[in-house]
């Protein structure tokens, strides 16, 4: 496990790139096959980060004062190493001195975060006297076409978090099914709520229009009666009426869920029900534009079915169509998709300019159009959560950890915005990942654009600490002409993450990290000491899953095979035309393994998913960090058995034996599997027995693990407990190299297993490598 | 005259000339002596009037000197009636001694009779001095009976009931055998809930004889006096029969301080559970009796009568020469044709040997035996003989047309529509035109095959329906079905006349909160009225009900009970409207009471500090009708504030007229069509799912009812109009009104059809409704007080001296959800003689058509030319009774045909009316010709020439015995200073307040001692002062008279107020118009010229 294998193999600056030492020219670095990338986790958490409790010092080119600059001490000044540009210490550094250091120059300190004094993002709200804290808020967007045992279930999921909220937070609340509910809970007489038609694209303006927020529906002159109360200064009154402090809505909401009931709509035979998701989206991310622009702020949907109604519909209701399958997109057999990934994409611009986090937390049979809604959840740096219904601990355990203080905490920040400077050799081609370009031009911007690119600036309206995002590099084409001595040896990447945290302060991380530039056409033997497979690997799945998604006719096998036998070709040791000889440096030793297993991946044979699903394992494998991306694309296998203690096991199906226990953990999903002898003992009861407490021990530390495993990951994983030969075994065994088929089943040894399969294994992968690697 | 009660009083000369059913009571004894004594007196009122006003008796003016005019015109009445009458009363005066019917009757005349008898007898020889004692207790019944109809029965009544209990005689045994036939059907036909009620009552009077009576007779008292209203509704709190109870509406009116409600309540059940009895007794009576004998005489002796009276011919006294200077000087104002007061009410068949008989004033208080032809009250047509050729009718300048009312309130005491179930087959229809088995239709060989009447068409009896005919040539079972010797029949729809079930009772209130809505506290009276109405919808669970509430967006309210408390759903998007929910908008009342209730005290306050000035109405009446279109059904909107925002907004037309007024002198009328064509689409739509709008405006300001009025016409429904609303005075008008509404005997989702013989077909049809195919009506909703105008064409030649015969067939779903056929029919002669079509003319339904056609006319037309219309109209019909019929030549003479002698009064009052009227303001006049298109005939004349009682001497003419004094003429001479006057329209009332009035009276009557201590937004109180008491009772009889609350507004002299009740006065020379003298003047000069 990762865990286990290195401590943190990330560090302080939470930075892990592709090549740890860079090659000097693009040619050169093309020569590399992989792309020179890092990704890199903004807030992520670390012990030994300071916060500094003041404005970091920014050069002319607005790179941060860092542990790399050089400082001259006597002439108080500074030269940044991204411009070279000399800077004055401002007055009040006047006491710097080799000795007394501000934390931003400490050399092991190269992450370091500021508090700012908030600023006012969008200045024309909130006049003045803004509140040192802006509370977080939250509107729930609760799908009621479901049968009432579901909904039964979202209800209950929902009463809890806003138990959970902190007391200041606001809350909202809509509802929706055939029409739209925006509830005003701040409206004492009686319970009132905005209904709005389902099957009508309604634009901003009349959203605000129409729920009386826009300033012509408040220009009645004469006080405002009412809405002073609160202590939001008269602000707005849309935070009054729709928004309540989660302390004073608690109750409300709780008798208004007690009565909320399934959709009452007819539903004709033969139909699905009618929803409107797109619809409830918008209105929610217009009610919030109206209340709360520019401030942190989440949609919470919970949707227990597909759009069939009004923008954003990706099935007909007509039960006979059934929702979109990969093969369809593949033929363009899909008459609502790109409608409905326009009208998201709108919605993402939207949030994205509100500063807006669109979670969603989808929980159907079958798909609810999590494919579609992909970019407005992605963009906005949303969550997103696809289980099998409301009661599976998929979805209630995820959903909670939302919530939830303490450890577990996800950590939800707002309004982040991500700055990078580098090296003037040094171009950004983009960064695949939850956030939105912010279209800042600059030098260091590649006329190549993979992802979010175009800029050096990006937002993420929302993070957590576990975010993390892939930036991809380039450099300037032949650009010689720097004067040879003067070569810089190393290069200087930068990022600076300003955002609002969950407290509601803003923050401002820059993390300065720096490599060493060399010189590719004397040796291989130092670049390759400086990959780094794992990240490599993650970065490949994540680009190709990119490219799938973007480029049409696009083949992703021939693509990864192709780099394969590149990389291979290129870094391998071999005689020419001699697969025997073939033979691999450690440090790449393992990647051609990883590529076996993406190829196997649901990221590469997408056709065993629904678009749905594929589009929530791409949101997941682009926003975790590098060690639990890897596990998507190679589960960790761990076995337990009497004898030994537990222990990493090759991911191959000859790891299965009758007397041991497995553990998968492939992200998604914790599997314990139980070989044949194991499940036959405990269904006899032994664990329960005193002289075979070993043995109860034994079937309990897998339990064990996996519940450490669980714990810490959102979205909370399935756990799958299975037996040898039980169907819920193909959870493993879909994992597992495919060494032993029906094939060769005469071979094998009584009481190993085998897989059902005409896939290759991964020997016969090797072969091949081998044999086209060394190709002249 | 004027001076007696409005109701019945118009008609007077019409009476006359019809020889009014009262008429005919009274006179009973003097029958035969009498009729030569009318003879005389008709020829004499002919002369008469020429020469100034001799028609009338000398004595009469005498008498009542105070209101000289009044006396005069009684007396003519009298006389008239009396003669006309003559034929019908001697089998009366004969059966009266009887002792048994007596005995019968008793009960019913306690009060009538009474008086009657003895004086009666009189008449005949003291023609003058006792014909004016005679008036003044007759007027004085008659007050009652018209008022209270039923209540008073002592005073008014007596007289005919006497008169017809001594025409049952041969009831005594049969009385009773008829009235328990009739209460079965009565049960299962009678309207609205009443049913059970009627056939209770009538039972016992009729068993009982004597005591019961009695004993009933008291009760009949308290609920005159206590709810005002008709006795109907007062009887059913009182009697406390079971019954009623749905009625309760009375109990409810206690709230305010006038229980003028009742008269709201009145209408329906309670009507029949009253006089039920006295009434049946008669007409059941009747029928049995053996038409054929007895009667048949009588009315022989009638029709000659009428024919001579016909004319009436008036001269203003000009000179020869129409020397004009000279002649309105010469003008006795008091001699000029004005309505009399009718003192009596009138017994009327609706045909008499085998003859329609023409219907007595629509005005006066009448009781209605169906012997074939409908009641007049269903079904009127303005002329009671049908023109043989279009040239004919051409000539003689009138129109032909038909009023069909078919809904409308019956006599308490008339015998109630038959229901008749003819099981699956459904109800007889001729298989060409499918006109409706009815009494003209005439079965032959040996009853296997009928003609169908309208189309002449013959065809199979089916075969359970066959019966052999009698030696008479009618079917011998004739006379026991009433399809077939009634003119009105109820019948019960099968399937086949279903597309769907019949829908449920669906109410949907819909409430203006806007920011002024809710200052001016339109919004807390209409939840209030809301709340209090809710408990006299009927009970059970086909009453539904949803609410919502409307500014710039609308706000519905979920009932369902399972919650806590209601759920307010805002549809915020006005340009496109929808429904928040697919069930539960609209829920059964039972379910949501209480919800109800708490919602209707809490939206004053939930809305109180609406800042919102907008208004939606046409989205949230759109919204309102998507949650009830699958059932249809009554859509209430209370709406403040002229339509600003959201689907069909409208500008303020009005500003734009007066600032642009050069343009706006030619287009001024197009400020009263609608501003576009959307309300109206959307109405249809509604119509076309059966939701019938109605629109209560409170309202302070310009609302563009133009506009807005399109909706409840085309869906069936009503505008009403509270301008400058007002908390204190509207408040419990409103409630009255929406409490009429919905307690009216009324239907759902109704189809209407006019069919007529040969020769003649439906030209239009005019009033509240939704036409989709030219030959039928669909009414989304129709009530009792909605009136249809039927116009008519020939496209041939009817053969002279034939029958001619209408049906108005209306199908329609009860408030109980059955689906009834109530089929009318009015079978009139064919005549080629001029003379006979001015004898039967109908003045009211004349007047009626005129009016009607008028405000029709006003949008579309520039008003100087609507203003013409009904003049040369009125000339030009007089110009032909003058050139043909008139037999006097002397040139220096306006002459009048009898039945159309107030015709010059009304015109000049229509053209001074607030739709005529040039100074009117857009939306009085929107109003008034909205009010219009749909008003019933017995209102129309009372709302251009409204009737007006002094009041500061209530008490010195307590003996008079009616409970409304009898009117005056609307001229400024009739007002002293020192006098307070009530003077009111049907809708409205004015009080003024002259400037010199006793201290003393106006300390009684409003608690303060001059006259600027009175609150200028009154309120009627009731003092500790007979005085004060005696004028709530007449205003509350008045109400209920008139089935409106009306609103009292109080007028000083001095005033703008004071100005506004003056121009009340159509008979004064205002409005830039003439007086009434000025105006026969220009009449007659008119027609001088076209005669030469």
């Amino acid at each position: 496990m990762s865990e286990m294998a290195a401590a943190d193999p990330e560090g302080i600056d939470g930075v892990r790139m592709t090549w740890n030492v860079w090659p000097r020219t693009k040619v050169e670095a093309s020569k590399c096959v992989i792309p020179l990338a890092a990704s890199i986790a903004p807030i992520r958490p670390h012990q030994d980060i300071q916060t500094l409790p003041y404005a970091p010092l920014r050069c002319k080119c607005s790179a941060a004062l860092n542990p790399f600059a050089h400082v001259d001490f006597s002439a108080k000044l500074w030269i940044c190493p991204f411009c070279f540009n000399r800077n004055h210490f401002p007055p009040h550094y006047s006491m710097i001195s080799e000795t007394n250091l501000p934390g931003e120059l400490y050399p092991h300190y190269t992450t370091v975060q500021y508090t700012l004094p908030p600023a006012p993002l969008h200045p024309q709200n909130f006049t003045g006297s803004a509140p040192n804290s802006h509370p977080p808020v939250f509107v729930f967007v609760l799908d009621t076409c479901m049968i009432n045992e579901e909904l039964g279930f979202a209800k209950c999921a929902l009463k809890q978090a806003v138990g959970l909220l902190p007391d200041n937070a606001l809350v909202g609340f809509v509802s929706f099914g055939t029409q739209v509910q925006v509830h005003e809970l701040g409206f004492s007489e009686l319970s009132k709520v905005y209904v709005f038609r389902g099957s009508k694209e309604i634009s901003n303006d009349q959203v605000m229009e129409q729920l009386g927020l826009a300033v012509s529906g408040r220009r009645a002159p004469g006080p405002q009666k009412g809405a002073v109360q609160n202590g939001f200064l008269g602000s707005n009154s849309g935070v009054t009426r729709f928004l309540l402090p989660a302390s004073e809505c608690e109750y409300i909401l709780d008798s208004l869920l007690d009565e909320l009931q399934t959709d009452q709509w007819p539903v004709t035979p033969g139909n699905r029900q009618s929803r409107c998701t797109g619809v409830a989206l918008s209105v929610t991310a217009g009610l919030l534009g109206a209340c709360m622009p520019g401030t942190g702020a989440r949609i919470v949907a919970l949707v227990g079915g597909p759009c069939t109604e009004g923008p954003g519909t990706i099935v007909s209701k007509d039960l006979s169509d059934p929702v979109r399958s990969h093969k369809d997109l593949d033929k363009d057999a899909v008459p609502f998709f790109k409608k409905a990934v326009t009208f998201y994409e709108g919605l993402a611009k939207q949030l994205v300019s509100q500063g807006h986090v669109l979670d969603l937390f989808a929980s159907a049979l079958d798909q609810v159009g999590i494919a579609e809604m992909k970019v407005a959840v992605e963009r906005t740096g949303g969550l997103v959560v696809l289980s099998e219904s409301f009661g599976h601990s998929v979805f209630k355990d995820s959903f909670r950890r939302v919530f939830e203080d303490g450890e577990q905490s996800l950590g939800l920040c707002f309004s982040g915005t991500l700055e990078i400077m580098c090296s003037k050799e040094i171009k950004i081609q983009g960064i695949l990942g939850p956030c939105t370009s912010l279209e800042q031009k600059g030098t260091a911007v590649s006329d190549t654009v993979i992802g979010e690119g175009g800029t050096t600036a990006w937002k993420m309206c929302g993070l957590d600490k576990s975010t993390c995002l892939t930036v991809l590099f380039d450099l300037s084409p032949g650009d010689k002409s720097s004067v040879p001595g003067n070569v810089n040896p190393q290069l200087y990447l930068q990022f600076l993450t300003s955002y609002q945290n969950s407290e509601g302060q803003t923050m401002l991380r820059v993390t300065t990290v720096t490599r060493r530039w060399i010189d590719t056409a004397v040796s291989s033997e130092d670049l390759i000491q400086g990959f780094d497979q794992e990240t490599a690997a993650v970065v490949m799945a994540r680009i190709i899953s990119f490219k799938m998604e973007t480029e049409d006719g696009f083949v992703a096998n021939r693509w990864l095979d192709r780099n394969l036998i590149r990389l291979c070709s290129k870094f391998g040791d071999y005689r020419k035309d001699d697969p025997a000889s073939f033979t691999l440096n450690p440090s790449l030793s393992l990647f051609p393994q990883f590529m076996f297993n993406l190829r196997r991946s649901q990221f590469v044979q997408v056709f065993n998913n629904s678009p749905d699903e594929t589009a929530y394992f791409r949101m997941l494998l682009n926003r975790e960090n590098i060690s639990n991306a890897a596990v998507m694309i190679q589960p960790s296998l761990i076995s337990y058995s009497f004898n030994s203690l537990p222990q990493p096991a090759l991911l191959d199906v000859a790891s299965i034996a009758a007397d041991k226990i497995l553990l998968l953990d492939s992200y998604f999903s914790v599997v314990i599997f139980h070989g044949m002898t194991i499940a036959q003992w405990r269904n006899m009861g032994y664990q329960n027995q005193p002289e075979h407490q070993a043995f109860a021990l034994l079937l309990q530390a897998p339990h064990d693990d996996a519940h450490i495993v669980i714990r810490e990951r959102f979205p909370v994983p399935r756990l799958v407990v299975c037996d040898q030969h039980g169907s819920q075994a193909r959870f493993l065994l879909a994992k597992l190299n495919p060494s032993a088929t029906y094939n060769n089943a005469n071979e094998l040894a009584a009481g190993s297993d085998i897989i059902f399969t005409d896939d290759v294994s991964l020997q016969v992968f090797f072969e091949h490598l081998q044999k086209l690697a060394v190709q002249s | 005259m004027a001076a007696f009660v409005p109701p019945g009083a118009h008609r007077p000369g019409g009476n006359n000339s019809n020889q009014s059913p009262s008429a005919q009571q009274h006179p009973p004894p003097p029958n035969f002596g009498n009729s030569p004594a009318a003879l005389a007196d008709n020829l004499q009122n002919m002369n008469l009037n020429r020469p100034h006003s001799a028609p009338r008796p000398s004595p009469f003016s005498q008498p009542p000197p105070p209101y000289s005019f009044s006396g005069p015109s009684p007396g003519y009445r009298p006389g008239s009636q009396l003669m006309a009458r003559p034929g019908p009363s001697p089998p009366n005066a004969i059966t009266r001694p009887m002792g048994p019917p007596s005995g019968a009757l008793p009960g019913v005349a306690p009060g009538r009779p009474m008086a009657p008898p003895g004086t009666r007898p009189p008449p005949p020889g003291s023609l003058p001095s006792s014909m004016g004692s005679h008036m003044g207790l007759s007027p004085r019944a008659p007050a009652f009976t018209g008022g209270q109809a039923t209540a008073p029965p002592p005073p008014g009544v007596s007289p005919r009931p006497l008169t017809t209990g001594i025409l049952t005689p041969p009831p005594p045994g049969p009385t009773q055998a008829g009235p328990v036939s009739n209460g079965p059907p009565v049960g299962s036909g009678p309207r609205f809930g009443s049913p059970g009620g009627m056939s209770s009552s009538v039972p016992p009077p009729t068993g009982p004889s004597s005591p019961s009576a009695p004993a009933q007779v008291p009760s009949m008292g308290p609920f005159m006096t206590g709810p005002p209203p008709t006795s109907m509704p007062a009887a059913p709190p009182f009697s406390g029969q079971p019954p009623f109870s749905a009625q309760p509406p009375f109990s409810g009116q206690p709230p305010f301080s006038v229980p003028p409600p009742p008269a709201m309540g009145p209408p329906q059940g309670s009507p029949f559970a009253a006089q039920p009895w006295q009434m049946r007794p008669d007409q059941m009576v009747r029928p049995p009796s053996g038409p054929g004998s007895a009667q048949p005489p009588q009315m022989y002796g009638m029709p000659a009568h009428l024919p001579n009276q016909s004319m009436t011919s008036i001269s203003p006294g000009m000179a020869p020469t129409g020397a004009s200077v000279g002649g309105p000087s010469k003008i006795d104002p008091n001699q000029i044709p004005r309505p009399i007061p009718s003192s009596a009410v009138i017994l009327h068949e609706t045909r008499q040997s085998d003859q329609a008989n023409p219907p007595p004033p629509a005005t006066s208080d009448y009781i209605v035996s169906d012997t074939g032809n409908c009641s007049p009250r269903y079904m009127r047509c303005t002329i009671n003989q049908i023109p043989c050729t279009a040239d004919l009718l051409a000539t003689s300048g009138m129109q032909l047309a038909l009023l069909v009312q078919p809904l409308a309130l019956p006599h308490p005491s008339e015998e109630p529509i038959q229901v008749v179930d003819f099981g699956e087959t459904g109800p007889v229809r001729c298989s060409r035109c499918k006109g409706y088995l009815n009494p003209f239709m005439r079965f032959i060989d040996q009853g296997k095959k009928f003609i169908c009447n309208l189309c002449g068409f013959t065809d199979e009896t089916p075969r359970d329906y066959h019966c052999n005919l009698g030696p008479d040539g009618r079917r011998r079972d004739a006379n026991e079905r009433p399809e077939l010797c009634r003119g009105s029949v109820e019948f019960v729809a099968t399937k086949e006349y279903m597309i769907r079930e019949p829908m449920p009772a669906v109410y949907f209130f819909l409430i203006d909160v806007s920011m002024n809505a809710m200052q001016i506290g339109a919004t807390a009276a209409a939840c209030s009225a809301i709340s209090q109405v809710i408990a006299d919808l009927p009970e059970g669970p086909r009453t539904m009900v949803g609410i919502a509430t409307f500014d710039s967006t609308i706000h519905f309210y979920h009932l369902k009970r399972a919650l806590q408390q209601p759920l307010m759903l805002v549809v915020p998007d006005i340009q496109d409207v929808y429904t928040p929910l697919q069930s539960d908008v609209i829920v059964p009342l039972s379910e949501c009471r209480q919800h109800l209730e708490l919602l209707l005290e809490s939206i004053p306050t939930m809305f109180q500090n609406n800042r919102t000035a907008e208004s939606a109405f046409g989205a949230a009446i759109k919204a309102a009708f998507l949650a009830m279109k699958s059932t249809g059904g009554k859509l209430l909107v209370f709406q403040s504030v002229l339509l600003s925002v959201g689907i069909g907004a409208l500008s303020a037309r009005e500003a734009e007229g007066r600032t642009n007024i050069s343009a706006g002198e030619k287009e001024a009328h197009k400020l009263l069509q609608p501003a576009d064509k959307t309300l109206k689409t959307m109405a249809i739509e509604f119509a076309e799912y059966q939701v019938c709008v109605d629109v209560f405006l409170t309202t302070q300001s310009y609302i563009d009812i133009a506009s807005i009025s399109v909706v409840p016409r085309t869906t069936g429904g009503q505008v009403y109009y509270y301008h400058p609303f007002s908390v204190l005075s509207d408040t419990a008008k409103l409630y009255n009104d929406l409490r009429w509404n919905i307690t009216r005997p009324q239907g759902f989702e109704a189809v209407m059809r006019v069919r007529c013989s040969q020769g003649i077909q439906v030209q239009e049809y005019l009033g509240n409704f939704c036409k989709r195919i030219p030959t039928d009506i669909d009414l989304a909703g129709i009530d009792c007080d909605k009136t249809i105008m039927v116009t008519l064409k020939h496209d041939d030649k009817l053969p002279d001296g034939s029958e001619f015969a209408f049906q108005c067939a209306l199908l329609y779903t009860t408030l109980y959800g059955q689906r009834r056929i109530r089929v009318t029919n009015l079978s009139l002669s064919v005549t080629s003689m001029l003379s006979s079509l001015f004898r039967v003319a109908d003045l009211d339904a004349q007047f009626t058509c005129l009016l009607k056609q008028a405000a029709m006319d006003i949008p579309s037309s520039p008003l100087v030319q609507v203003r013409e219309q009904p003049v040369n109209t009125c000339i030009n019909i007089l110009l032909s009774y003058r050139k043909f019929c008139a037999t006097v030549s002397s040139s220096g003479q306006l002459i009048l045909p009898e039945a159309l002698k107030l015709l010059p009064l009304y015109t000049l009052a229509l053209i001074k009316s607030t739709g005529l009227r040039p100074d009117g303001k857009i939306d009085d006049r929107s109003f008034w010709i909205n009010y219009v298109s749909s008003i019933s005939t017995p209102l129309a004349i009372p709302l251009v020439y409204p009737r007006m009682i002094p009041i500061h001497d209530l008490k010195t003419r307590e003996e008079e015995g009616s409970i409304v004094p009898s009117s005056i003429p609307l001229s400024s001479e009739h007002i002293s200073d020192g006098g307070i006057y009530l003077l009111e329209n049907g809708d409205d009332a004015l009080i003024y307040v002259g400037g010199s009035v006793d201290s003393g009276i106006l300390q009684q009557l409003f608690g303060a001692s001059t006259v600027e201590e009175i609150p200028s937004q009154f309120v009627l109180q009731q003092y500790d002062n007979p005085v004060s008491k005696k004028l709530n009772e007449v205003v509350n009889e008045i109400r209920r008279q008139r089935c409106s609350y009306l609103r009292l507004r109080l007028c000083k002299k001095g005033d703008p107020s004071g100005m506004l009740f003056f121009s009340q006065l159509v008979e004064d020379k205002n409005h830039g118009s003439m007086s009434y003298v000025e105006f026969l003047v220009h009449i007659h000069r008119q027609i001088q010229t076209r005669m030469t």
